[in-house]
């Protein structure tokens, strides 16, 4: 099987893109089956990229193409850029691409998004088999957080449900122009755990400055689409898993008054949330705003987390804005279950981060033999936690997974994942899946 | 592409990214071998880029006898990041204060090595 990975980086994309095909898929002796495609958002404008797929499409003969837009993008034989381009390009019988599928209102009809995963799922009659999609991700108007102001008020305690009802309202509505990730992902996830679908991997494309996101299928370019295509193989074995920094506990709070529809929590220990939310961190207003103000208010250093059913603890994002007295937490709601949640903080550090991607590269390999490739999707607030250390990272998966493998990395705006029918949707975390040999375990037996 | 032409490209990369103003490279003996610079630039940036040049040799000395790769100064409402690009030469952007600097390394960092392998 050939696999080809590489990263380029150019201001201008015309040259991103001549790069990327003569250094990347222009190594596939003759058509690929399948390219996954990914660019920085740096070059904003929606005409641009589909030149750009475009010409991958021409130029490698294949439209069995997916990917999106994300801040940072990397492969294992390449530095992390900002600026360009990552391909990762396939071809060979080990393992069989569906051709990619597109949903073009996931936002607004996710349960129609996961169908298209499920269906393709199902005419795949390999062994081994994996879902992998990418969505939107965050992104919105500056003023959009001023819609939100209405959830503060004394009747929006006062009356839960009517308030739920138009949270929901607001959510949707913020979700057309790009709010509201949480709401379309754990649907989509619940939905392939109900259609019994047992393993996939997904991630959202995202601007960091919010103002836009885009996804690749062939040669067309979506703003708020669902794109996939599902791995299978009956040689190879697929394994996906994650994690994130828990290596720093620092304290619990507990959530105390939420509506649960928009994630929006209103008060922390019975205090108003974004108040209490600060005091818990202890750092003053000023000082927040000057760290997350560019990054829409996201505590990005102090990550929320609670526990669930299936895993330890689930990470989420805390919104901390300024003209709101409450904190946005990207919560999905069947997680806002009873009156009194218990939450966690966990301080995010550069080298939790790298320790927490060798762990989730080295379990990835376990119970596998000659691996043959993996795919990562890392959050891209790791991404700025880490800044330019972040080839360390990537240099401790090239660790764990062996030297000569190729990977990808795309920096997220959310991750999830479906482990053995285990739906987690999470933040500021890396999610992966390599594919191998599975390990055949043999006796000793004594004749 | 020539080595000049070459570096040149990648000085001109960075200041196409959000908020940067200016990349040169330095000399550590502050002699500039190539630069780029954002086309409207103030009385302000070019102050800056003169601390530059006067303190590179001090900047890298410092970064040489600590083991530092990187250095960043805030400086005049600019950000000024040094990125050790050989044992002579120095990555220099400046940027506004508004850059995200955890990007701007990344990149930063990126385009050091690719200049490193030029010259």
């Amino acid at each position: 099987m050939q696999i080809t990975a590489g990263t380029t980086s150019h201001r201008s994309i015309k040259q991103a893109t001549k790069a990327i095909i003569r250094d990347v898929i222009n190594n596939i002796n003759g058509t690929p089956d399948f390219l996954l495609v990914a660019f920085t958002p740096n070059y904003q404008s929606k005409r641009d990229y589909e030149y750009a797929l475009a010409k991958i499409c021409e130029e490698s003969g294949t439209r069995n193409v997916i990917g999106g837009i994300f801040p940072g993008v990397a492969t294992s034989n390449g530095l992390p850029t900002t600026q360009g381009c990552s391909v990762m390009g396939f071809k060979g019988d080990e393992v069989q691409f569906q051709p990619p599928f597109d949903y073009t209102n996931v936002r607004i009809n996710p349960k129609k998004g996961a169908q298209e995963i499920k269906n393709a799922y199902k005419v795949t009659n390999k062994l081994s088999k994996l879902g992998f999609f990418l969505t939107p991700g965050p992104f919105y108007q500056a003023d959009a957080f001023e819609q939100l102001k209405v959830l503060d008020t004394f009747f929006a305690k006062k009356f839960k449900k009517m308030f739920n009802l138009i949270g929901r309202m607001i959510n949707r509505n913020m979700g057309k122009n790009g709010y509201g990730s949480t709401l379309f992902a754990d649907t989509i996830l619940k939905t392939l755990v109900e259609d019994g679908i047992k393993n996939a991997l997904g991630g959202a494309t995202i601007d960091l400055d919010m103002k836009s996101c885009y996804q690749f299928s062939g040669d067309k370019v979506f703003q708020n689409a669902l794109v996939g295509t599902i791995f299978s193989s009956d040689k190879l074995s697929f394994n996906n898993n994650w994690t994130f920094d828990k290596s720093q506990h620092s304290r619990n709070f507990f959530l105390t008054e939420f509506l649960k529809s928009s994630g929006y929590v209103q008060k922390i220990n019975k205090k108003p949330a974004n108040e209490a939310f600060l005091e818990l961190i202890d750092i003053s207003r000023d000082l927040y705003d000057e760290a997350f103000g560019k990054l829409s208010y996201a505590s990005l250093l102090y990550l929320s987390a609670l526990e669930n059913e299936y895993e330890d603890y689930v990470p989420f994002v805390s919104v901390c804005h300024p003209i709101l007295d409450g904190v946005i937490a990207t919560v999905p709601e069947k997680s806002l279950n009873s009156n009194n949640i218990k939450a966690d903080f966990f301080t995010q550090s550069g080298t939790g981060i790298q320790k927490s991607a060798f762990e989730c590269a080295n379990n990835l390999i376990q119970g596998l033999t000659d691996i043959r490739f993996g795919i990562f999707i890392n959050c891209s607030n790791r991404l700025l936690i880490a800044g330019d250390k972040i080839d360390k990272e990537n240099k401790l998966i090239e660790q764990a997974v062996g030297e000569d493998v190729p990977f990808i990395t795309l920096y997220s705006g959310g991750e999830f994942s479906l482990i053995n029918r285990k739906p987690i949707y999470s933040a500021v975390s890396i999610h992966g899946f390599v594919a191998g040999e599975p390990t055949i375990n043999t006796k000793n037996v004594v004749f | 592409m020539s080595y000049t032409q070459g570096i040149s490209s990648e000085l001109e990369d960075l200041i196409f990214l959000e908020d940067v103003e200016a990349s040169m490279l330095f000399r550590i003996d502050g002699n500039v071998v190539e630069s780029c610079f954002n086309e409207k630039y103030s009385q302000e940036l070019l102050r800056t880029v003169q601390w530059c040049k006067a303190n590179v040799e001090k900047v890298s000395l410092e970064m040489r006898s600590n083991n530092l790769n990187k250095v960043t100064y805030e400086l005049n409402d600019f950000c000024v990041l040094f990125f050790v690009v050989n044992s002579v030469t120095i990555l220099t952007t400046l940027a506004n204060q508004n850059v995200n600097l955890s990007l701007l390394s990344i990149e930063a960092k990126r385009k050091s090595q690719i200049i490193a392998n030029y010259l």
